[in-house]
């Protein structure tokens, strides 16, 4: 009996050791055995940081020159804080809350447009300088009769739309004092300074820009509207037939018209464009580019820079002409201060004109395309898919975004648009670190705006 | 080594008395090559008693794979590949739904979380992140002025490369197998630890709003050094050491050579 009941007190001390959490009389802490440490791993409760149908979000990334106000962020210009000292620079995207998915940015002359395809009422906002109501009229909350110099952060821009909650805005883009704003059904709205009548309006004469409440709405072309540029001083409007009109300021022969005056009102381009099909201009400066649906590119306008080189000697060309380039089948262009740029079929990119053109700092100028070699962009052996799927072009900087979402700029850096996170010039195209795929972005004189989707 | 038969005793001239019989008078000196007495093996003793044995590029307890020894005067030409450097490639495995304390699995668990949104996509996309901005770091720490026209000639080419100290530096990396909860990536690296691969793997699935723990570690490449050259645990025998020594030296030669100058 006495065996008996030593036997069910062993029994009994095993069985605690097993269970494990009541330390039996003669068990030692010691390190837990494997079996002990997976069943602790396998119950173990399970995080879920984010559900299996998880959207990628999508975001705006701003950088560059901030006390104009263009970045939209109001604690760069006045701290909320007092301590803290107003940013000049923001030399590295950072993120701008929306409350929108924007669609289209594009940066002016020291501000902003922000859209987006909502049917809500709000539907473009816009910061920065506003001395010429480019941004419409900011209504000031001190004084209600006087309006806002520079806006600070994304202010709503009251459009007068007819049908406000059908009508959507496909595309913005600013100039130097202008702006213009596509709809998808009622034509082009246009604000800003119209000295050079780049609004499409009448010059009115000592007409004051500032405070304006005027936005004029351009509807007669020959067919609907699909793409608005806007360059220094001047616009440009490329219809659904593949037709393009200009109007504004003519001194470099920018409108296209064959005369080198002003144009109120938007006028269609003929040269060596009449008859063809154009898929897309662009223009920032005083030069403009088109490319037609064959792959072929025509200049026109200031060509100080060599930009037009190709086909004549005189610095202003009025009129449309074919620039005859053997560099391939042309599918984007994009035109900046004093230098162009060209995507083609292949996923090539050709610079020419004057300035940091990409290709060292030995390549200042040149009037033929020169081609930036693909591995500048993260092409290599080990990576053969990588292609450069579009360019935008700023004042004096250039951007290329590739078809796996990476930013490459170079060019200028002004103030610290080119958001690399130094001062200096960048003689080759260089990395944007951006926290995210870039989809697109949009370039000023002195800042960047860009659509980003998160990665996950 | 010791036994192998070694080389022959030098010899040398010495005047030696001619073997004549006892005959008084004159006894002529004979000249005659006798080996030098000092080479015997008997007086020099066994040829080897240590051999120089120098370890290249760390191999961490963990981790398997390529690991280049030097022998003797080969440690020279160690110190030579080193200032060389040449990237390495690792095969790394991972596994995602649980973080550790030392990134690997076999450590104390910190954290599990769930995978199933991950896809080869996202992960696709958060490693071209990780190659463009340590593409960047390659190109900062090289030490060249990036105003000048021998950077850009150098960046086109691909050729910078950091030539001094610098933070480790993943030059590629790409996804070799993608099954969840596994997968397996390719590493080409330069200054690296494996402990900063298992630490990029944890990164990974912190990007991926998960957790990844890395599984294994193995080196493939160490410069010129694959795994072919390589020589396992049964090929440990002085024949095979010795045929392996040969067959790199060319390598080793020419690649020395190209880099260096």
């Amino acid at each position: 009996r006495g065996a008996a009941a030593m036997a069910v007190a062993l029994r009994g001390t095993r069985r605690a050791a097993a269970l494990g959490f009541c330390r039996g009389l003669a068990e030692a802490a010691g390190p837990r055995s494997t079996r002990q440490l997976r069943e602790a791993e396998e119950a173990a409760p399970v995080f879920q940081y984010v559900g299996k149908a998880a959207k990628r979000k999508d975001r705006v990334f701003v950088w560059g020159f901030c006390y104009s106000g263009a970045l939209g962020v109001p604690s760069f210009v006045k701290p909320d804080v007092g301590w803290k000292k107003p940013r000049r620079i923001q030399p590295t995207p950072y993120r701008l809350e929306t409350e929108e998915k924007i669609s289209s940015a594009a940066c002016g002359y020291g501000f902003t447009l922000l859209s987006s395809t909502t049917t809500d009422i709000t539907k473009v906002w816009g910061m920065g300088l506003n001395k010429d109501s480019q941004l419409g009229f900011q209504r000031s909350r001190r004084d209600r009769t006087k309006g806002y110099e520079y806006v600070l952060e994304p202010s709503p821009i009251p459009l007068p739309l007819e049908k406000p909650q059908h009508t959507r805005v496909l595309q913005v883009s600013c100039g130097r004092a202008h702006s213009l704003i596509l709809t998808d059904s009622e034509g082009v709205f246009t604000m800003g300074n119209n000295s050079y009548g780049q609004c499409g309006r009448k010059v009115v004469e000592d007409e004051t820009y500032s405070e304006s409440h005027l936005i004029h709405q351009l509807k007669e072309f020959d067919s609907r509207v699909v793409q608005v540029v806007c360059g220094q001083d001047h616009s440009l409007f490329r219809t659904e037939k593949g037709a393009v009109y200009a109007c504004g300021w003519g001194a470099d022969g920018q409108t296209g018209l064959g005369h080198y005056d002003i144009t109120s009102v938007p006028t269609k381009l003929r040269g060596d464009i009449a008859g063809v099909n154009i898929i897309q201009v662009s223009s920032y400066g005083d030069c403009c580019l088109a490319v037609s649906d064959e792959g072929d590119v025509f200049g026109w306008g200031n060509s100080e820079y060599l930009q037009l080189a190709s086909v004549t000697e005189t610095t202003q060309v009025n009129v449309p002409r074919h620039l005859p380039f053997k560099i391939g089948k042309i599918k984007e262009a994009a035109c900046g201060g004093t230098g162009n740029v060209v995507l083609t079929e292949e996923g090539n990119v050709f610079v020419w004109g004057y300035g940091i053109l990409g290709k060292g700092p030995n390549l200042i100028e040149t009037a033929v395309p020169e081609m930036i070699p693909p591995s500048l962009f993260g092409w290599s052996d080990f990576n053969p898919e990588i292609r450069v799927a579009h360019v935008r072009c700023g004042l004096s900087q250039f951007a290329a975004l590739t078809n796996r979402g990476e930013l490459f700029v170079w060019g200028k850096n002004l103030r610290g648009c080119l958001g690399t996170g130094r001062m200096e010039d960048q003689y080759f195209p260089w990395r944007v670190t951006v926290p995210g795929e870039v989809v697109d972005v949009a370039c000023g004189v002195d800042h960047m705006v860009s659509m980003v989707k998160s990665f996950t | 080594l010791n036994v192998a038969p070694g080389r022959p005793p030098r010899q040398h001239v010495r005047f030696l008395p001619a073997p004549d019989g006892g005959d008084g008078g004159a006894t002529g000196l004979v000249a005659a090559r006798v080996p030098v007495l000092a080479d015997h093996p008997l007086v020099r003793g066994p040829r080897f008693r240590r051999l120089k044995i120098g370890a290249g590029h760390r191999l961490d307890v963990k981790a398997s794979g390529v690991f280049v020894l030097g022998i003797g005067r080969g440690n020279k030409l160690l110190t030579d590949l080193y200032n060389c450097h040449l990237t390495k490639v690792y095969t790394v495995g991972g596994l995602f739904g649980k973080a550790t304390d030392d990134f690997s699995d076999t450590g104390k668990l910190v954290e599990k979380t769930t995978f199933d949104h991950i896809t080869r996509e996202k992960l696709e996309r958060i490693l071209a992140v990780i190659h463009g901005t340590n593409r960047k770091a390659l190109l900062m720490h090289s030490n060249i002025d990036m105003k000048t026209q021998e950077a850009y000639e150098l960046a086109v080419k691909g050729l910078i490369r950091p030539m001094g100290k610098s933070p480790p530096i993943i030059t590629a990396i790409r996804c070799l197998q993608f099954m969840l909860p596994e997968f397996q990536l390719e590493i080409h690296c330069l200054h690296e630890t494996q402990q900063y691969l298992r630490k990029i793997v944890h990164e990974i699935g912190l990007e991926l709003k998960s957790s990844a723990v890395c599984t294994q570690v193995r080196r493939i490449r160490d410069g010129v050094f694959t795994l072919d050259d390589a020589l396992l645990r049964t090929q440990w025998n002085l024949q095979s050491i010795q045929s392996a020594i040969w067959d790199c030296q060319l390598k080793v030669k020419r690649e020395l050579e190209k880099t260096l100058g």
